[in-house]
């Protein structure tokens, strides 16, 4: 049986999907069969970013209601034969989900596969409820700002109360990615700093993503970030793939960037 | 000058106090209680044998060592 992990944010807008698509190939990257499912109902966008919006021929619902095999609506990636992704449907609304579908499709998904990644709606509504039901672990995103973070302590006291684990009896394991960090606004006292981001949230860190421009640019081209070995959100997300995939990666200091340890460096030169 | 150095809070710091409020006031008010709407569901019942009730608000209040919920049952207008 593989891991399930819901990535949960609770606003929207702060790069869920743009992580789910990012860990998931990092995940593949290592090695390790994972499927990203978008529970997004109504507002596909992970095939998108993933670059395989032409080729989803059915969704994750049409699957949940017996019009399709799993087989058959699952899309390899293109570039990592060890991942592949389940679309969200378009037309329906959320409402279609019940505990016992979702349950059946988790359950098969995860006989198949190490990883089971699921980009859950924003918001706190029955979207979202479902996608944490019968997760294992969670993967919390935030950004350094406080509509981001309040809205995700919300999302976290949903996921301790209703996720079937904790009915049972157990605790979901909740991990967090602090998002577009601005080294610069930190360092002037304009942003919050990840140690106290996690003091308010208190849960335990996973990964700083630094803020870059080129996650646009590569959301534009379908090619997750990721694949870009140079860029540092790119290398971000590799480390927290690794971590992901039990490997001991230090956490890297994003706050400071490389380019003022290279100007603090020459400082001291001069 | 001396105000902004000395005077001034960053605003990463007003952000951490006004957040750590907050999230302290929503945690109170949903999370620690998940059987709030079997309760207030519960103590409208009870009232309503009395008199017709509106609705039921329920809220943890905390000052140091000292928690209490304040309840309030709204009732219906009279007439």
């Amino acid at each position: 049986m593989g891991i399930v992990i819901a990535v949960i944010s609770g606003k929207g807008g702060v790069g869920k999907t743009t992580a789910t698509a990012n860990l998931g190939l990092g995940i593949a990257m290592n090695d390790r069969k994972c499927v990203v499912v978008d529970f997004d109902i109504g507002q596909r966008n992970l095939d998108m970013i993933l670059g395989l919006e032409n080729r989803v021929v059915y969704d994750m619902v049409q699957v949940m209601d017996g019009e399709a095999t799993v087989q058959q609506a699952l899309i390899k990636s293109k570039g990592n034969e060890n991942l592949h992704f389940l679309a969200a449907s378009q037309s329906k609304d959320k409402t279609v989900l019940n505990s016992q579908k979702v349950k059946k499709l988790i359950d098969t998904l995860s006989e198949q596969y190490e990883y089971v990644i699921l980009d859950s709606p924003a918001g706190i509504e029955s979207g979202f409820e479902h996608t944490i039901e019968f997760a294992d672990a969670a993967i919390v995103i935030v950004n350094p700002e406080v509509s981001s973070i309040r809205d995700a302590d919300r999302a976290i006291g949903i996921l301790d109360s209703k996720s079937q684990k904790v009915k049972d009896g157990g605790e979901v394991e909740k991990r967090l990615i602090i998002n577009r960090i601005a080294p610069d606004m930190v360092k002037r006292g304009e942003m919050l700093r990840s140690e106290d981001i996690l003091d308010i949230l208190n849960i335990q860190l996973i990964g700083k993503v630094p803020e870059d421009r080129g996650v646009i640019d590569a959301s534009n081209q379908g090619k997750p970030i990721i694949l870009d070995k140079k860029s540092i959100a790119g290398q971000a997300y590799q480390r927290i793939a690794a971590r992901l995939c039990g490997h001991q990666v230090e956490m890297k200091d994003v706050e400071i960037s490389d380019e003022s340890l290279f100007k603090k460096l020459t400082g001291i030169f001069k | 000058m001396f105000m902004d150095w000395f005077g001034k809070k960053k605003s990463a710091t007003i952000a951490k106090d006004r957040l750590t409020i907050a999230i302290m006031s929503d945690r109170a008010s949903t999370g620690e209680f998940p059987f709030m709407e079997q309760m207030k569901a519960e103590i409208v019942e009870v009232v309503k044998k009395y008199v017709g009730v509106r609705g039921v608000r329920v809220k943890k209040e905390i000052e140091g060592d000292w928690e209490a919920l304040s309840i309030d049952v709204e009732l219906e207008p009279r007439g």
